[in-house]
């Protein structure tokens, strides 16, 4: 595992100091500081109100503002409330929120602290991917440290906040990275997402006021109350403020973690800083924002990253996921496995995903197989539009707007394969 | 209260619901305003998973379902737009790509919601090349329930069912996605007393009864309106007739006493209707012991020649009634005036008792047990007791309930007696004991009211016509009567008068006329 990001800012700064992931290490740069500011010297809504005046955008996805979110949470609720913490970083292409957790646990943590004075929450629940054993270890260390120090508990930092946190491990369902399929899977259900309304501000985990969080979105909140509102804003676009942690994998000669502002451009993350193609290859595509956001092709790589830039490419920043791609590569494959996978990962609650994801699966191995016709490449169009926007969560868009973008730029390929009957690209695996 | 617009038509709708719900309310789902759905039932939580029930509604960008989502005052809705007929279509194509299209011979055809959905808002042809889901067929759930993977489009009405309504949880839904199927855990059937309503509310072919299963095609079938009389609560229920037989019941909706259910046991009891042991005639027993089948006039000559001697020789008060809970008020009523005519007092019911639960099952097991109360019928009890004492010689006895509750010793007390006539439905030991055995229709047969245990009046009406000369206890009653010149007792029998009388006679039944009761009932608290 990477220990720090080729190139790193504020988040990452320190990662590559093994201290930076203990409480002394964390505290020699000043840790917990911030949120000793925000418990002793602020209220909680002057903390949310400099979360919106930062911008902070939600690091999970959906890219919603967190000072916003922190709003929503019901002040006069006689219920206990919660936070949660998303670590269940499933998206295919996204592995920032590993290294934060492995690398800078007590940043995160520190961002619990703040939220939770800031929202009034009672608990945590750290949900982290069952798959992340290591960083749920030390994560619990790093917690257990905090306890030991009195940062969390009976007397947050010795002011009179009493906050909780819980650090539960999942069981490996990408469906459980949706906020509220996490919510059930938390509370020991199987993880299908929850139709709203309600929404987790009035009916979270156990029925709780519930306010859910990225790891990453948790681990800038420590800068943005130790260095305010404006210095954040000295990073990324107006709309899109502060820096965020780039995975960049596929055809590129480093492939790895890159904290860059938002809005720095794609082809600069791919070429400059990852290297580009390996073996004098070119780009063919890349995926911008993990495997569920829509594919750019070569010819559209000037995009800035942040999300009001990629929406005119009809994609989205989603979390951070840079997949390149080589021009030897076949996109009815890449279509195969994608489609495939959420084949795979759908609950199976809604009409559309449950058929849809299979349907659009079979398509793809058709034409892959060479059995397609020219009618399947509208078909499967027509397939995403009717699962997209219409189900319970937003699985059965991140399973259509793959499909979408690859035939919106790559439909010589699928044409390729009706007309000659056979995948015309050389390499081949068994799918 | 919030005002909606559904395609143009206001409804003034309950703060709180969703549209579905606002919509059912009104009595207007599916009837006036269509909007297609599969998970959502109105007796369980709301699921929002088959998005059949897409809605545009006017400011919203995306389609909303109905099923969960709640009404604002000023809503405008749209049902039938191209939108959302396409957004149907969409879902209705999917739901249909791994859908065996085994119609021909699936049990469910003729009734299926896929079947009629397909038809009226899916796509006319199939757009998959692809071999179709396979699935595990003739799944054994449990003692009552075939299960068809296959045809299971996974609304999980039954798995919610069986969490929310007995409480069992039974069913769950196993792994995900496409692969997703409905189970039961290893070792633990769908076995609960209300399991076959799975099969009622399963809106395809995938839940099946294995009572009713291959009987008969449904479209041969009848739904005639009735009241399931297992026990006191009175379930609604739809007869399904054919051919003069009763094939099955099935819950007919009543929000005030069963909602959408029935138990297991009360919806299987229909096969008493048509029963071998229906008592299929009128007997007169010979002195060695030997029925002889005679018509019903030679057994109400017979039952009034026996009477008339106990008249003559202990007076009229010696006759008494031990009347049958199974028996519809207006019988009763036929009962009581006849008592009144001989100026006996001598009269009581039996009631069977047994288990009984929070949801529908009731202790006492019969449809009329309250009917007879608010008619003066008290506990056989004493009626036995006064028989045992030497107070009653003739006994005319309606039904066998009271042997279940009496044990044998019942037998001994009627041996003991100058004249015992047993009106009934089914055979008992009773007909040994009693010199006139006529024969009565059971409910299924006859106009009639019942009070099911909360003291609602329900009606009935006959589904079925028996194949051998049987009459209703208040027939046979009243004929009885004229037979023996009792004053009142004159003219045909006929049952819209007797009810008229009872409506204006007695005060627990004022205004409640066979004409007069609604199709759901007539609730009447007080005793």
């Amino acid at each position: 595992m990477q220990k720090a990001p080729f190139i790193t800012s504020y988040l990452t700064e320190h990662t590559a100091d093994d201290a930076f992931a203990t409480l002394a290490g964390y505290r020699a740069h000043g840790g917990y500081e911030a949120a000793r500011r925000a418990l002793t010297q602020m209220s909680p809504e002057q903390v949310v109100e400099l979360l919106k005046d930062a911008g902070l955008q939600g690091r999970g996805g959906a890219g919603f503002s967190t000072g916003m979110k922190w709003s929503f949470m019901p002040k006069d609720s006689d219920k206990p409330k919660y936070l949660v913490c998303n670590a269940d970083e499933s998206e295919p292409g996204s592995f920032k929120d590993r290294l934060l957790l492995e690398r800078a646990p007590h940043q995160m943590l520190e961002g619990i602290l703040i939220g939770a004075f800031a929202t009034g929450a009672d608990k945590t629940f750290v949900y982290v991917r069952g798959e992340y054993a290591h960083p749920a270890n030390v994560l619990q260390r790093a917690l257990d440290e905090c306890y030991a120090a009195g940062i969390f508990g009976a007397n947050c930092l010795g002011t009179d906040l009493r906050h909780d946190v819980v650090v539960t491990r999942g069981a490996g369902a990408y469906i459980c990275g949706e906020e509220t399929g996490l919510l059930e899977s938390l509370e020991g259900k199987k993880g299908q997402p929850r139709k709203k309304p309600p929404f987790p501000a009035q009916f979270g985990a156990f029925g709780m006021p519930t306010t859910v969080n990225n790891v990453e979105t948790f681990s800038h909140v420590p800068h943005v109350v130790a260095k305010g509102a404006d210095w954040f804003r000295g990073f990324g676009t107006e709309k899109s403020p502060g820096t965020t942690i780039f995975g960049v994998s596929g055809h590129v000669k480093r492939p790895g973690l890159y904290e860059l502002p938002l809005g720095t451009r794609l082809d600069e993350i791919v070429f400059e800083h990852a290297g580009g193609p390996p073996d004098g290859r070119k780009v063919k595509g890349v995926i911008p924002g993990g495997m569920s956001m829509p594919i750019l092709p070569a010819s559209q790589l000037d995009v800035p990253m942040a999300n009001e830039f990629l929406r005119e490419r009809k994609t989205m920043l989603g979390t951070g996921g840079v997949m390149v791609m080589h021009d030897a590569t076949c996109m009815v494959r890449v279509g195969c496995i994608i489609t495939y996978f959420f084949r795979d990962e759908s609950c199976g609650q809604c009409t559309q995903c449950r058929e849809g994801t299979g349907w659009l699966h079979k398509i793809m191995q058709r034409i892959e197989r060479g059995a397609g016709s020219p009618a399947d490449l509208d078909l499967l169009l027509d397939v995403a539009s009717k699962m997209e926007g219409q189900t319970i969560c937003a699985f059965a868009d991140a399973a259509a707007w793959p499909v979408q973008g690859l035939l919106r730029h790559f439909r010589e390929d699928f044409e390729e394969h009706v007309k000659q009957g056979k995948c015309p690209f050389p390499e081949s695996f068994e799918l | 209260m919030p005002k909606i617009t559904v395609d143009g038509a206001s409804y003034e709708v309950a703060e709180g619901r969703t549209i579905l719900q606002a919509l059912d309310d009104q009595g207007v789902l599916m009837n006036g305003v269509d909007i297609p759905h599969y998970c959502w039932h109105p007796k369980l939580s709301i699921d929002g998973s088959c998005r059949l029930c897409q809605v545009e509604i006017e400011g919203i960008p995306k389609l909303q379902i109905a099923c969960n989502t709640p009404v604002r005052d000023g809503m405008v809705i749209h049902t039938r737009n191209e939108r959302v007929e396409k957004a149907r279509e969409g879902v209705m194509e999917l739901l249909l790509i791994n859908h065996p299209l085994d119609c021909p011979i699936c049990d469910k055809a003729g009734e299926c919601k896929l079947q009629d959905y397909a038809f009226e808002y899916g796509v006319p042809h199939a757009r998959t090349r692809e071999p179709r889901r396979a699935g595990k067929k003739r799944v054994d759930l449990g003692p009552t329930i075939v299960f068809d993977q296959e045809r299971c489009i996974l609304c999980r009405r039954c798995v919610r069912f069986c969490r929310e309504v007995p409480g069992t949880g039974e069913l769950s839904v196993f792994s995900r996605g496409d692969q997703s199927v409905i189970e039961t855990f290893p070792g633990e059937p769908l076995d609960n007393d209300y399991s076959m309503n799975v099969a009622d509310i399963c809106p395809v072919g995938a839940l099946t009864t294995k009572d009713f299963r291959f009987k008969i095609r449904v479209w041969f079938l009848e739904d005639v309106p009735g009241i399931c009389t297992g026990c006191a609560k009175g379930c609604n229920v739809h007869l399904g007739v054919a051919n003069n037989r009763v094939y099955r019941y099935v819950p007919r909706r009543n929000d005030a006493v069963n909602g959408t259910w029935i138990c297991d046991e009360g919806r299987l009891s229909y096969a008493r209707i048509g029963a071998d042991d229906r008592i299929a005639g009128h007997e007169v027993r010979q002195p060695d012991g030997r029925a002889l089948p005679v018509s019903i006039d030679v057994a109400l000559e017979e039952a009034a020649e026996r009477l008339r001697g106990v008249i003559d020789r202990k007076g009229a008060g010696a006759v008494g009634i031990l009347a049958s809970p199974h028996a519809t008020n207006e019988d009763l009523f036929v009962a009581r005036r006849l008592l009144e005519a001989l100026g006996s007092s001598q009269a009581g019911v039996a009631v069977r008792t047994g288990r009984s639960d929070a949801l529908l099952i009731q202790p006492e097991k019969a449809a009329n047990a309250e009917g007879c109360r608010r008619l003066g019928f008290g506990p056989a009890e004493a009626l036995l007791e006064r028989a045992r004492g030497g107070a009653v010689a003739a006994l005319l006895v309606l039904g066998h309930d009271a042997l279940a509750t009496q044990g044998p010793e019942l037998l001994e007390t009627l041996r003991g007696l100058d004249v015992v006539l047993l009106a009934d439905s089914h055979r008992s030991e009773l007909e040994r004991v009693a010199q006139v055995v006529f024969a009565t229709r059971v409910v299924a047969e006859k106009h009639g009211t019942l009070t099911n245990h909360a003291g609602r009046v329900q009606r009935v009406v006959p589904a079925v016509e028996p194949s051998f000369d049987a009459h209703a206890e208040g027939e046979i009653m009243w004929r009885l009567g004229r037979a023996l010149g009792l004053p009142g007792f004159d003219g045909a029998w006929d049952l819209q008068a007797v009810s008229k009388a009872l409506a204006e006679t007695v005060p627990a039944f004022a205004g409640i006329d066979l004409a007069s009761v609604p199709p759901d009932g007539v609730p009447r608290a007080d005793r």
